[in-house]
């Protein structure tokens, strides 16, 4: 059975009868069983996903109504609550968490009749962009298992590229979608602010964060967003989403849009030589897509990683002051201890990521520092929106390549906290922005995966869309070497 | 430029054991000193800005009952209370 396939050829698949839902769900659980030992994406599996399959194909059978997803086998994050199974934002902080509920992307998931096939590895609590920080150990590039598979969403990115699953939903704070989405060879998408409920994901900077869906192609994308996007009533940061159908008219083009190049990152000292010249390339191919290209100056991009970092970092120092071992962390043995030393023993089993972004995240808004770092930081977001604002009113899309940089072997970057940071370069305005960006696999150099990305105005997701589609029609790329 | 110290003080004020985290302190002052980078933007036109909802779209703040079970699966669940440790 070839478990290469989209979400949409299969849904074709099973309605033809070419197989059941279960075959399917066995032929993937048994493609896990024989290569996620080496690929680690999983840190659990669904041990119900066989019957929830038997139940969709009994559905099928008796003709019942039936959802959308017709059982097509996804992957979450582990970092994204479903009731009854463990939760550890792999995190040993969180080792024997159990969700007490359940997200509402995953129940919007299960109400369409996907099967979950299980969770997914990422850095710890999402900090970090390789998922080299997992208190459970990293997960390997499909590519190459001597890469990194990018992050923090590596574990979902893995598992697709994998062919371990037809789809999964990450989370995204600075790049945590589109940057393992670029390292892996997938499509992954971060939406406007708002579009996609938080709800039942834990919390690291409620802010800026977002779930989005990686898949194999774009229309796969759009048919996730379709089923996930909304208001909930148990996330008031939710919009409308005007009940859009995003694969609607995804074929129809780009011809006449206005393209801007963003220039701090196509020219960064950072680049390098191959996404550069994937980066010339794609902007050739969108001209012979009928789209004009023109290069952009945002002049503050320069300050966002600082920016990103602080809000985030503080943000981050709020929400895991929650592990305090009462209501959530580990349960120590009920011995005697003094009150301070009782906090910072539960916090020892946080891993080092983590524990620096809770010292940063004390710092930086702290009496005497918050003017210099924190308030900042804000205003430089504010600066930045008025400019991509500005931007949009000339441009339909602003382009860059996903990450400076193709994936890199385990360990080249763990030990500079700058360098890692950088990483974050090109991504983290759409998320201090709430603006809405998309990472389409654009070529393989060196067996190494390099993904381009598309940032288009709030709400302009179906537009956006239509971009990935397009671009992703220019490419032939080669098959995972697994 | 920052000291070394003032993270230290901060970071015992975060209840973080530095005995176990000490070499942290080095790699969060180099992130701190990236972060200087925020000196060299003019801001003084800006001001912060943020997104506003009024009380009547948020929804109603109403007790949603949950499993009474879940308290069972503490470590530490008596009967009809959960022991915490005890403090000296």
């Amino acid at each position: 059975m070839n478990l290469n396939t989209s979400i949409l050829k299969y849904i074709e698949d099973v309605k033809s009868g070419s197989f059941t839902v279960e075959e399917f769900t066995a032929a993937t659980l048994q493609r896990i069983k024989d290569i996620d030992g080496d690929i680690h994406a999983y840190l659990s599996l669904n041990d119900s996903a066989i019957n929830d399959a038997k139940l969709i194909d009994q559905k099928i059978s008796s003709g019942e109504k039936i959802g959308q997803c017709y059982g097509f086998p996804i992957s979450i994050k582990d970092n994204i609550c479903i009731t009854g199974t463990k939760t550890t934002c792999a995190s040993k902080m969180l080792e024997n968490f159990v969700a007490p509920y359940t997200a509402t992307v995953v129940n919007r998931l299960h109400a369409e009749d996907a099967v979950i096939t299980g969770k997914t590895n990422l850095d710890e609590f999402a900090m970090g962009l390789t998922t080299e920080f997992s208190a459970f150990g990293p997960t390997k590039n499909p590519w190459n298992l001597d890469y990194v598979p990018g992050g923090s969403s590596g574990g979902s990115a893995a598992s697709v590229a994998a062919n371990e699953c037809l789809a999964s939903l990450g989370s995204d704070t600075g790049g945590s979608v589109r940057n393992p989405a670029s390292f892996c060879s997938v499509v992954g998408l971060k939406p406007t602010y708002g579009l996609i409920s938080r709800y039942g994901l834990i919390s690291y900077a409620n802010s800026i964060e977002q779930i989005g869906p990686m898949t194999k192609t774009v229309k796969d994308s759009a048919f996730l967003l379709n089923i996930i996007a909304g208001q909930d009533a148990n996330d008031d940061t939710t919009i409308d989403s005007n009940n859009q159908n995003y694969l609607e008219n995804i074929e129809d083009g780009i011809e006449g849009k206005k393209i801007g190049i963003i220039k701090e990152m196509t020219t960064s000292d950072g680049l390098s030589s191959e996404v550069s010249t994937a980066t010339k390339d794609t902007i050739h191919d969108f001209e012979s897509l009928g789209a004009s290209c023109e290069e952009i100056s945002l002049p503050t991009i320069p300050y966002t990683i600082a920016a990103y970092y602080t809000i985030t970092s503080t943000e981050a120092g709020s929400n895991l002051a929650r592990y305090d071992n009462i209501r959530y962390g580990y349960e120590l043995e009920s011995e005697g201890y003094e009150y301070n030393s009782y906090i910072s023993k539960s916090r020892t089993k946080f891993g080092p990521e983590v524990t620096r972004r809770i010292i940063l995240g004390g710092f930086v808004p702290s009496a005497g520092h918050a003017g210099k770092y924190f308030l900042k930081s804000l205003k430089v977001k504010s600066k930045l929106i008025s400019e991509v604002n500005n931007a949009f009113k000339k441009f339909d899309y602003m382009i860059s390549p996903t990450a400076p940089v193709q994936p890199f072997k385990f360990g080249e970057k763990i030990d500079d906290p700058v360098t890692l940071m950088l990483l974050d370069y090109n991504t983290v305005t759409a998320n201090l922005t709430g603006k809405p960006a998309i990472s389409v696999p654009y070529r393989v150099v060196n067996g190494l995966p390099i993904g381009m990305q598309i940032m288009a105005n709030s709400l302009k997701e179906k537009s956006l869309l239509q971009a990935a589609y397009a671009l992703e029609s220019k490419t032939t790329l080669p098959e995972v070497p697994l | 430029m920052v000291d070394e110290d003032e993270i230290i003080r901060v970071a015992e004020l975060m209840k973080i054991n530095l005995d176990d985290h000490g070499e942290h302190v080095s790699r969060v002052k180099k992130m701190l000193e990236y972060f200087d980078i925020l000196d060299q933007i003019d801001l003084s036109s800006e001001e912060i800005t943020s997104q506003e909802k009024s009380l009547t779209e948020l929804r109603k703040d109403e007790f949603i009952p949950n499993d009474k079970k879940l308290i069972e699966s503490l470590k530490n669940f008596r009967e009809h209370y959960v022991r915490a440790p005890k403090m000296n």
